[in-house]
């Protein structure tokens, strides 16, 4: 098996997206992504794991045209669907991107806004921004509250969200991610905020959604526990650049990089309670930022 | 453990909290109890794991033993004095031995001032002497540089936060810390950091710690005792070995299947040990 063969794609299949040399820095200031590959094909979960500062969100960000004013993308090139989305002028662009991508935020209370019914709050892209009738929204928004397990859909659209509980926002936000019926979701850490045993109903509703509309998802987790749940594949980020790719499956059975070796050492693991906690060590941290900074060799950089 | 005297007795503890979801415009919001009737005992140096889902009552309960919240009936015994109902000035003798870590260290940490400061404030107000050097002391004690005493809680690490708030706690030698939620907010890496000091902590100054949690891996492996709640009741309590080998209640059991262990596992999502609703 190749390093990075992937286990989902069918071959000559062309991947949802396909990210190609990717570097993204502050204007005028540090990189924060440094030649990130990576594709997601039709009907995978990649997680892009790492620590705080390593750039998943990022990465996430990037695709979905929201990287924050002061952030711009230095070199390299995004592929959704096969349109190269830096070569399209922006409202082409946010076009493209609104009909084909998806984000799953990690905070439901702030990704809602407090003082509108959720119903339209599903609805409003799918009439506003792509262009389906009313009535056909409506339907679909229902459709998707039931098929993630809410009891009451049509009370659920008519509240506010702080009617409801965490758990349950988080739903209505995987609906309203996968209403649009699209090819690729970003699900950027959607299960932090939540307690264990609503996390595994939260990872199971995604899966479950995901599976049976083939869609690709980019999952961003720090949490080693849930990319070996959740994924078929795997990309390790220490700041900003890529440790390693891997099918999940091998990444835990025969993981290459020391970094992920030290990220797995550091999860608590239930079953081997008497194990000591091994942090990542700091010479290995030390280490690799001098090898990040010593293959800086390419330009672009601002300043 | 067989001590002869636990840190904590608490018996039939119950606590309402005005429920502010049905507060009317005008008036006083209905109460709701939060906690049903607790008893159990902190052994002196135990770290006890009190984990279960939210709304379960772990963060009422922690706030109840450090008294920020007064218990609507029962009893909260610390050191054998009942001190679930004593006011401010009654407190005040025992304020200093409970000590709080808090969630989110950057909001606990005041932004003006430097570690030092943050860390000598307590001592000042418990009036202890050399308070400026204490705190370069407990610096030292959580692994943190000397220097960083001067620097602000902004230009820290979540982790090393975290650690200033472990600092600040441990400089006054309390004999219990209430620490709710302090890994959560932070990466596997600074988590595995911040366990093995409270675990080291905890064994050199012999500290009770209750340690709230959501998350079963950590309790299991940092904690002696484990409390698991289930809405506003004891499910299961006891040393972390034998309610985690043979967990009895299904709220347990439920939490134990929900953790995503790194290993892969495809049967994982179609495992429902217990019943969830």
């Amino acid at each position: 098996m190749m390093p990075d063969s992937n286990p989902v794609a069918a071959p000559g299949a062309s991947p949802t997206l396909a990210i190609d040399g990717l570097g993204v820095a502050v204007r005028r200031g540090p990189r924060l992504l440094r030649d990130v590959t990576l594709n997601v094909n039709p009907g995978e979960v990649r997680a892009l794991v790492g620590e705080s500062g390593a750039g998943k969100s990022m990465i996430g960000k990037a695709v979905l045209g929201v990287l924050p004013r002061s952030i711009e993308v230095t070199s390299g090139r995004i592929e959704l669907l096969g349109h190269d989305l830096g070569q399209l002028a922006p409202a082409r662009r946010r076009q493209v991107v609104a009909a084909a991508a998806s984000l799953i935020p990690q905070d439901p209370m702030t990704a809602l806004n407090p003082s509108r019914r959720i119903g339209g709050q599903i609805t409003d892209r799918l009439v506003l921004r792509l262009g389906w009738s009313a009535d056909a929204a409506r339907r679909r928004a229902l459709e998707l509250l039931e098929r993630v397990h809410i009891r009451d859909p049509l009370r659920v659209m008519a509240s506010y969200p702080h009617e409801l509980s965490g758990g349950m926002r988080q739903r209505v936000l995987i609906a309203a991610a996968f209403a649009p019926r699209p090819q690729l979701i970003v699900a950027d850490e959607p299960t932090t905020a939540l307690d264990v045993t609503v996390q595994k109903q939260i990872l199971r509703l995604i899966r479950e959604l995901q599976a049976e509309a083939k869609t690709a998802v980019l999952f961003v987790t720090h949490d080693m526990g849930v990319v070996a749940k959740i994924s078929q594949t795997v990309t390790v980020l220490f700041a900003g650049k890529v440790m390693e790719s891997a099918p999940t499956e091998q990444l835990f059975s025969d993981p290459r990089h020391p970094y992920t070796r030290a990220l797995i050492a550091a999860t608590p693991r239930y079953t081997h309670p008497h194990e000591p906690l091994r942090p990542v060590p700091p010479e290995l941290i030390a280490q690799l930022w001098r090898e990040v900074e010593s293959t800086n060799g390419e330009g672009g950089e601002h300043g | 453990m067989a001590e002869a005297e636990p840190l904590f007795r608490v018996s039939d503890l119950r606590l309402s909290l005005p429920d502010m979801t049905r507060k009317p415009l005008f008036g006083r919001a209905p109460a709701v109890e939060i906690l049903k009737g607790l008893s159990f005992e902190l052994p002196v140096g135990a770290i006890v794991g009190v984990v279960g889902e939210s709304g379960s009552g772990k963060s009422t309960l922690g706030r109840a033993l450090v008294r920020l919240l007064e218990p609507t009936s029962g009893r909260i015994e610390f050191r054998g004095v009942d001190i679930g109902h004593l006011d401010e000035a009654g407190l005040r003798p025992s304020r200093r031995d409970l000590q709080m870590i808090f969630q989110d260290p950057m909001s606990s940490l005041n932004p003006r001032h430097t570690v030092e400061r943050i860390i000598a404030a307590p001592m000042e107000r418990f009036g202890l002497d050399r308070p400026r050097q204490r705190a370069r002391e407990a610096l030292q004690r959580v692994g943190l540089p000397a220097e960083f005493g001067g620097r602000y809680p902004h230009e820290l690490s979540g982790g090393q936060r975290q650690r200033v708030g472990i600092a600040r706690a441990v400089a006054l030698e309390p004999a219990f810390i209430l620490a709710d939620e302090i890994v959560s907010g932070l990466d596997v890496s600074s988590q595995a950091q911040v366990l093995a000091l409270l675990q080291r902590l905890a064994a050199d100054l012999r500290l009770t710690i209750a340690f709230i949690s959501h998350d079963l891996a950590v309790i299991r492996s940092l904690c002696s005792h484990v409390i698991v709640l289930d809405g506003g009741l004891i499910a299961e309590a006891g040393p972390c070995a034998s309610v985690f080998d043979q967990p009895q209640s299904l709220m347990t059991r439920a939490l134990i299947d929900a953790i995503p262990l790194p290993e892969v596992d495809p049967g994982w999502f179609d495992s429902h040990r217990a019943l969830l609703a």
